[in-house]
C-alpha cells in the first residue's frame, strides 16, 4: 500500500467520525458539559476545603486530564463502536482498511475534540480559579496533553480490542476501564498515598509518569527518576501491545464469525 | 479461466460457555466459478450461503479446505484481494447519520480514490443506483429498498472484478426488484464482472445465472445450469390445462401422469414425457366431452427443483 493511500485511509476514517461527532446531539455532554461540571465541582471543593494555591491547582491538573483521557480514548473507541452500533462491522472489514487506520483516524479526531476540551477548561480553570495551565512552560504543557494523548489511544484501542472480542457485552466493561486507569493514575492524589500494591500497579500506567512530570512545575516533587522518558516508553510498548490485542481480536472474529455476528 | 476454486472446504462455528455448541455450516464444499459468469447459490435459511460467501469475501476463515479467488489464496492474500472484490447485502446496514452521497465516498476513500477521480466515481454511482434525489439524505431516513441501493452502489465502488451479492432484492417491490436485477445483468454484459449471488428467489436465479449450486446443511446437493437442474432432478414436464368443468378426477390416473395439481384455475399435470403424453391426454378429455380452453407446456420451474432438492 502506497503512502498516499495509507493517508487517504486514515483521513477517510477521520472524516467520518467527524461527522458523525458533528451530528451526534450527546456531543455537546461529552465535549462540554461533563468537562465543565467536573473543573467547576473540584474547583469548589477545592476553596471549600481551604487548599492551598498549589494543592488546588495539583487537583484540577488531575480533573483536566481526566476530561481530555476521557474524550480522547471515546473517540478512538468509536473507531469500532460506531459501526458496531450501526451493525456495519463487516462492510467496514471487507473494504481494504487495517487497523492503523482506523485508530490512527480516530485519535485524530479525538485529539482535535480532547484538544478543545482542554482549552476551554484552561481558559475556566484561569477565570474561575486562578489556575494558570502556562505556569510550567509550552514544552511541559505539550509534553502532558502528549502523555494524556497516548494514554487514551492506548486504553481506546484496548477497548476496540475488547468489543471486537467479546462483541457488545464489552461495552459497559470497556466504559468502566478507562475510569479505573485514572483512579490508578492517580488523577486526585500522589501515588505514594496508595497502598503498596496498588502503587505498583500504578506504577505500570504512562499517566501516572505525565502527570507526576506536570504537577513537579506546580512546586510537587517528583517522585520518579525520568517520568517522561518512563512515561513515553511506556506507552509505546502498550500502544504496540493494544495494537497487537486488537489485531489478534480481528482474526478471532473473522474465525468465529463475530464479525459477522456483531453485523446482523 | 475460473475466478473461484474452492475445494473441501469446511466451517464450524462453536458457541456457548461452559457447554460448547457445535454447527457445522460447510462440510467439504467445492465449487469452480468461471470468470464472468453469474453464480447462483440457493438453499433454505441456514443452509450455509451466506457462510460460503463470506468465507469467499474474506470476512471469514475456513477451518479447512483450499481456496483460490481472482488467482489468490483467500486466507493468505485476503489484504490483497480485498481491493478486487466487494460484497453488497440484501440487510445493509451503514452509519446512520452519515448521507448517501458521504458513505459512498467514504468507502471509496478507503480504496483509494481522492479529488475529481473520488467525485466522478461518487457521482456515476449515485446516478448508476437512482439515488440522485437522496444523495443529502441521511441513511437513517431511507426505505429498505434505498438502503439496498446504497449498499449496490457502496459494492461497485473499486470497480470489483468479484462482486458478491446476499440477497440483493430481498424485501424490494417487484419493479425495483426488476430494475436492479437488470443492473446486475448489465453489470456482467458491459463490464465482465463476475457476480456469485445468493438469493430465495428462484425466478431470479432462473433469469440472471449461468450456473446454480443448491446449498443444503453445509453440503452442495447439485450444481448446474438452470436446466441441467431441472433435467438433472427429473421432475419430468408439467401439462397445463384450462379445462370446463374444471376437475377431471381420472385425470391423474392416466398412463404417464406423475400428479395433478389445481393452481389458480389451471390443472397441472406432471408427466414422464410431454411430447408423448399430450396427444392421449386431449384425446381422453374430448372423448370425455370435457372443454379444453388453453394449454400450455413448460418445463418445472426451478422453485420445483429447489423443493425437491430440500426434501
Amino acid at each position: 500500500m502506497s503512502w498516499r493511500n495509507e493517508l487517504l485511509a486514515v483521513w477517510a476514517v477521520t472524516l467520518r467520525n467527524a461527522l458523525m461527532g458533528a451530528r451526534n446531539v450527546f456531543f455537546f455532554f461529552e465535549l462540554l458539559f461533563w468537562p465543565i461540571v467536573g473543573v467547576l465541582s473540584i474547583g469548589l471543593m477545592s476553596r471549600f476545603l481551604e487548599l492551598t494555591e498549589a494543592q488546588a491547582s495539583f487537583v484540577l491538573v488531575g480533573t483536566i486530564a481526566l476530561s481530555i483521557v476521557n474524550v480522547c480514548q471515546l473517540e478512538v473507541a468509536y473507531a469500532v463502536l460506531l459501526d458496531v452500533w450501526s451493525k456495519s462491522l463487516k462492510h467496514q472489514f471487507l473494504a481494504p482498511i487495517g487497523i492503523r487506520h482506523l485508530t490512527l483516524g480516530s485519535w485524530v479526531v479525538g485529539m482535535v475534540r480532547s484538544l478543545a476540551v482542554f482549552v476551554l477548561l484552561a481558559a475556566l480553570g484561569r477565570w474561575a480559579f486562578g489556575f494558570h495551565v502556562l505556569q510550567p512552560g509550552w514544552v511541559a504543557l505539550l509534553t502532558f496533553l502528549l502523555g494524556c494523548f497516548l494514554t487514551a489511544w492506548v486504553v481506546g484501542v484496548a477497548v476496540c480490542a475488547l468489543i471486537t472480542l467479546f462483541g457488545n457485552r464489552a461495552e459497559a466493561f470497556a466504559w468502566a476501564s478507562v475510569n479505573l486507569v485514572l483512579v490508578l493514575a492517580g488523577i486526585y492524589y500522589p501515588i505514594s498515598v496508595l497502598p503498596d500494591f496498588i502503587a505498583a500497579i500504578a506504577k505500570a500506567i504512562p499517566l501516572t509518569y505525565f502527570l507526576d512530570a506536570y504537577r513537579s512545575h506546580y512546586g510537587f516533587e517528583s517522585e520518579f527518576g525520568a517520568p517522561i522518558a518512563t512515561g513515553l516508553a511506556l506507552s509505546l510498548l502498550y500502544a504496540a501491545l493494544a495494537h497487537w490485542a486488537f489485531l489478534a481480536a480481528i482474526q478471532r472474529a473473522r474465525r468465529t464469525g463475530l464479525l459477522l455476528k456483531m453485523s446482523e | 479461466m475460473l475466478a473461484i476454486d474452492a475445494r473441501d472446504v469446511e466451517k464450524t462455528f462453536r458457541s456457548g460457555w461452559p457447554r460448547r455448541r457445535e454447527t457445522r455450516a460447510l462440510r467439504g464444499v467445492s465449487l469452480a466459478v468461471e470468470r464472468g459468469s453469474i453464480f447462483g447459490l440457493l438453499g433454505p435459511n441456514g443452509a450455509g450461503k451466506t457462510t460460503l460467501l463470506s468465507i469467499l469475501a474474506t470476512l471469514l476463515t475456513p477451518d479447512r479446505g483450499t481456496i483460490t479467488v481472482l488467482g489468490h489464496d483467500v486466507v493468505r492474500d485476503a489484504a490483497l484481494l480485498r481491493r478486487r472484490l466487494n460484497m453488497a447485502s440484501g440487510r445493509p446496514s451503514f452509519l446512520w447519520s452519515l448521507r448517501v452521497g458521504e458513505i459512498v465516498a467514504f468507502y471509496g476513500r478507503l480504496y483509494g480514490l481522492s479529488g475529481r477521480a473520488l467525485r466522478a466515481r461518487v457521482d456515476g454511482l449515485i446516478e448508476i443506483c437512482e439515488l440522485g434525489p437522496y444523495r443529502r439524505v441521511p441513511y437513517s431516513d431511507l426505505s429498505t429498498g434505498l438502503k439496498q441501493r446504497v449498499a449496490l452502489a457502496k459494492s461497485l465502488v473499486n470497480d470489483p472484478e468479484l462482486l458478491f451479492l446476499d440477497e440483493p432484492t430481498l424485501g424490494l417491490d417487484p419493479d425495483v426488484s426488476v430494475r436492479v436485477r437488470a443492473h446486475i445483468a448489465r453489470l456482467r454484459r458491459e463490464q465482465g464482472i463476475t457476480i456469485v449471488l445468493t438469493t430465495h428467489y428462484m425466478r431470479e436465479a432462473d433469469e440472471l445465472c449461468d450456473e446454480i449450486a443448491f446449498i443444503k446443511d453445509g453440503k452442495i446437493l447439485a450444481r448446474g445450469t438452470p436446466g441441467e437442474l431441472k433435467r438433472q432432478i427429473r421432475l419430468g414436464e408439467v401439462i397445463a390445462l384450462r379445462l370446463d368443468p374444471a376437475r377431471v378426477p381420472w385425470l391423474a390416473e392416466s398412463p404417464g401422469v406423475l400428479r395433478c395439481v389445481e393452481v389458480d384455475g389451471w390443472v397441472e399435470c406432471t408427466v414422464d414425457e410431454a411430447e408423448k403424453r399430450l396427444p392421449d391426454i386431449l384425446r381422453a378429455l374430448h372423448a370425455d366431452g370435457v372443454v379444453i380452453r388453453n394449454v400450455q407446456v413448460r418445463e418445472p420451474e426451478l422453485e420445483e427443483v429447489f423443493v425437491e432438492l430440500a426434501k
